[in-house]
């Protein structure tokens, strides 16, 4: 065991020195693009955004990004943008997958299920709005002279402002979704970068795997081998 | 190096696959009891080395050691490789699970060659300096035939991918030159310092020759 010991050590003096000069040589080098890609998509009002990117925040600029359904029939093609941005106006309440192409081998795909949709009912939504004032102002126009009007406009004046802040709120809403996009695009940039981060324990670890996998590799073949020197001798 | 799922088409992550298969139960046969402590080094020298990432150009590349693990493995390379190449896709999602075949022959394909093609002159070489350059050239020709395979791969699953393949190999070459001063250095040690381990790759040769014949 010694020989392979010592193999040991000097093999990882050698790989330590070569590592060093192999990252020293290029370090200074510009960051280009990494090796993972990111991409995700969301709804924003009745149309799905996306981001596609590379994980050191690196948008991926002018990529067509084809929409596949579940069977993988091509639904649509859309373009991103200068940062990395498609926009696409789903037509089926459906899950679907977007899917780019980024060349060498980077491949963005994202799938959104039919929950994540954009609701497709945005625009019905100030429709409902809409309808029930129009209602309150129509009793109100014809039961103007009457007592419980005055009970009638009361809770019909109450539920009209409920519709009017409701509608308020919609239209903010976008513009809502917009900003904190905008303010959370470091933080998820950071969770991104993290993820592809290698950190030295996982490396141990699975260097410790390793051993142990040929550990159990070597039992089993010295069982083996005990097995047959047993059979000659007996 | 690695490609990543959803890249290929089917048809070529399953010829990976079986051809993956039949290398590893190659392999394990050919991993003789005196080899598995130096499989598990290099096993764990590939998973260290392709961890390191260098951006280059338009990609980022990354050291492999499949020549020096082929050199010295042979066959048996490929279920070390392929150890390696399972943890990082589990640990790190580098690669992934269902392209493993593909990754795995791509790269412990070259070693297999490699071994196969110089191990007997690097066994035979007569000073450690003729060792040591036949070291070299393997390492070097290891990764030229890895990037040759991704071409490959890739080619066979998307034509436009071509142009992009000639990048991935002009990309490789600083990596190429690395690997083979690395791996010439690594055997000149081992020539110098423990040519015991060349015995032992000689003497698993001649019984598997015997045991054949």
């Amino acid at each position: 065991m010694t020989f392979f010991g010592n193999l040991f050590v000097k093999f990882s003096l050698i790989l330590s020195l070569a590592i060093g000069l192999f990252v020293g040589a290029f370090a200074l080098s510009s960051p280009a693009f990494a090796h993972k890609v990111i991409a995700s998509a969301y709804a924003d009002g009745d149309a799905i955004e996306g981001e596609i990117g590379f994980s050191n925040g690196t948008m991926a600029k002018n990529v067509v990004v084809e929409i596949l359904d579940d069977s993988g029939t091509k639904l649509g093609e859309v373009t991103t943008d200068g940062e990395g941005i498609f926009r696409y106006q789903p037509t089926k309440a459906i899950a679907l997958t977007f899917r780019a192409d980024l060349g060498q081998g980077h491949v963005a795909v994202y799938r959104m299920t039919e929950d994540d949709l954009p609701q497709m009912d945005g625009i019905s939504v100030t429709q409902e709005t809409s309808t029930p004032a129009s209602s309150v102002s129509s009793q109100d126009a014809t039961s103007s002279s009457d007592t419980a009007a005055l009970v009638m406009s009361e809770s019909a004046i109450a539920s009209l402002v409920q519709h009017i802040i409701k509608a308020e709120m919609a239209a903010l809403q976008s513009d809502l979704r917009k900003a904190v996009r905008l303010e959370t695009k470091p933080l998820r940039k950071e969770i991104a970068a993290y993820k592809e981060k290698n950190d030295l324990q996982t490396i141990l670890g699975g260097v410790g795997y390793i051993i142990g996998l040929f550990g159990i590799g070597f039992y089993v073949v010295a069982r083996r081998e005990a097995n047959k020197v047993k059979k000659v001798t007996s | 190096m690695h490609i990543i799922d959803a890249v290929l088409t089917n048809d070529v992550v399953i010829g990976g696959a079986v051809l993956t298969l039949a290398g590893l139960g190659l392999g394990l046969r050919k991993l003789d009891m005196d080899l598995i402590p130096a499989a598990g080094i290099l096993s764990a020298t590939f998973f260290v080395a392709s961890l390191i990432h260098v951006p280059i150009g338009h990609s980022s590349v990354h050291l492999i050691m499949n020549g020096l693990a082929g050199l010295i493995l042979g066959w048996a390379a490929f279920p070390a490789l392929f150890v390696g190449l399972l943890l990082q896709a589990i640990f790190f999602a580098f690669g992934g699970i269902t392209v493993l075949g593909v990754n795995a022959i791509n790269i412990a394909g070259p070693a297999v060659i490699v071994g196969l093609l110089f191990r007997p002159f690097v066994i035979g070489a007569s000073s450690a300096i003729k060792a040591a350059i036949l070291g070299g050239v393997s390492g070097a020709l290891a990764i030229s035939l890895t990037t040759l395979f991704v071409g490959i791969s890739l080619a066979l699953s998307e034509e436009s991918l071509i142009p992009a393949v000639k990048l991935v190999f002009l990309a490789h070459i600083p990596v190429m030159i690395i690997e083979g001063l690395l791996s010439a250095a690594a055997v000149y040690l081992i020539y110098t310092v423990k040519p015991e381990l060349f015995d032992v790759m000689r003497q698993i040769d001649d019984t598997k020759d015997e045991m054949e014949g």
